[in-house]
């Protein structure tokens, strides 16, 4: 990734969303499994398709908790940085020579993602309604990120394209 | 939550990052239990180092505004600390003001007017 020359003042945003409704389900799916495990449901005759079903369940959860259970972006002079979970991945980079607008949208409930979801016409990442930072990029595409002070994103954005 | 710091400032980069911090718990940006950005991420967005943020990310958790905790990374710990030295300063302005006989008005006039 480029990133721009430290020199001078330098301003960014931060800021992290939970994805509460991937963890809920996620935390009680575990509860039960964690329940089945220890009374023993299925373990007894014919538990080979029980034990690959549970160990598929666990590395589901596992893999919901590690990579979609928030959203954090960076917005500033490096661009907008999206990334997922626990171990920040997936990421999205977009450096402001790819950016064309970021403006601030009201988002409405249907339109939610509750996740990463990618189309040929632009990548989503929300995890709840309302103000939205909406990314238009050179090559036509847009890009929505879930943020907690989405004016404060576009400003940083702004911000860091003035010369 | 808005970080902004000067390279070009004689001021050390942990104390400017430490600073963001706490105009961010003195504006209420920053909520008890909120989370900071990993010290990684925080520092290539910033472009400096992860070391730098770490120290100033130390700095605050001795002054216990930040704990640390495994798994849950880097956490507001505290609200309090950091504005009451500004309230209490307030309150002796105010009431050396009124000594001189001046209103909260005219208290606020000097204090737009200063740069």
């Amino acid at each position: 990734m480029t990133t721009h020359t430290a020199t001078g003042p330098r301003t960014i945003y931060t800021g992290r969303t939970t994805n509460w409704p991937v963890i809920v389900p996620t935390v009680v799916l575990a509860v039960l499994l964690v329940a089945m495990g220890s009374t023993g449901e299925g373990g007894r005759g014919g538990s080979g398709d029980f034990a690959v079903i549970v160990a598929l369940l666990a590395i589901g959860i596992a893999a919901n908790i590690l990579t979609a259970s928030s959203v954090r972006a960076s917005a500033g002079p490096n661009g907008f940085d999206v990334r997922w979970g626990v171990v920040g991945w997936p990421r999205c980079v977009y450096r402001l020579d790819e950016i064309q607008h970021a403006e601030v949208i009201d988002l409405p409930w249907y339109r939610v993602t509750w996740g990463l979801w990618w189309s040929p016409r632009g990548t989503s990442c929300t995890v709840r309604s309302g103000p939205t930072v909406r990314l238009t990029l050179v090559n036509g595409r847009t890009v929505t990120v879930s943020v907690p002070e989405p004016h404060l994103a576009v400003r940083a954005i702004h911000e860091a394209r003035r010369p | 939550m808005r970080w902004t710091i000067d390279h070009a400032s004689p001021e050390r980069l942990q104390d400017q990052i430490a600073g963001c911090v706490r105009r961010g718990i003195a504006g209420g940006e920053l909520a008890l239990n909120d989370q900071l950005p990993p010290a990684a991420e925080l520092g290539e967005a910033l472009s400096v180092n992860r070391n730098t943020v770490l120290a100033a990310y130390r700095q605050l958790r001795d002054e216990g505004l930040l704990e640390f905790r495994r798994g849950r990374g880097v956490r507001i710990a505290a609200t309090e600390q950091a504005t009451q030295p500004v309230i209490d300063a307030a309150a002796d302005l105010l009431a050396l003001a009124r000594d001189h006989g001046l209103d909260r008005p005219a208290v606020f006039r000097i204090l737009k007017e200063l740069p």
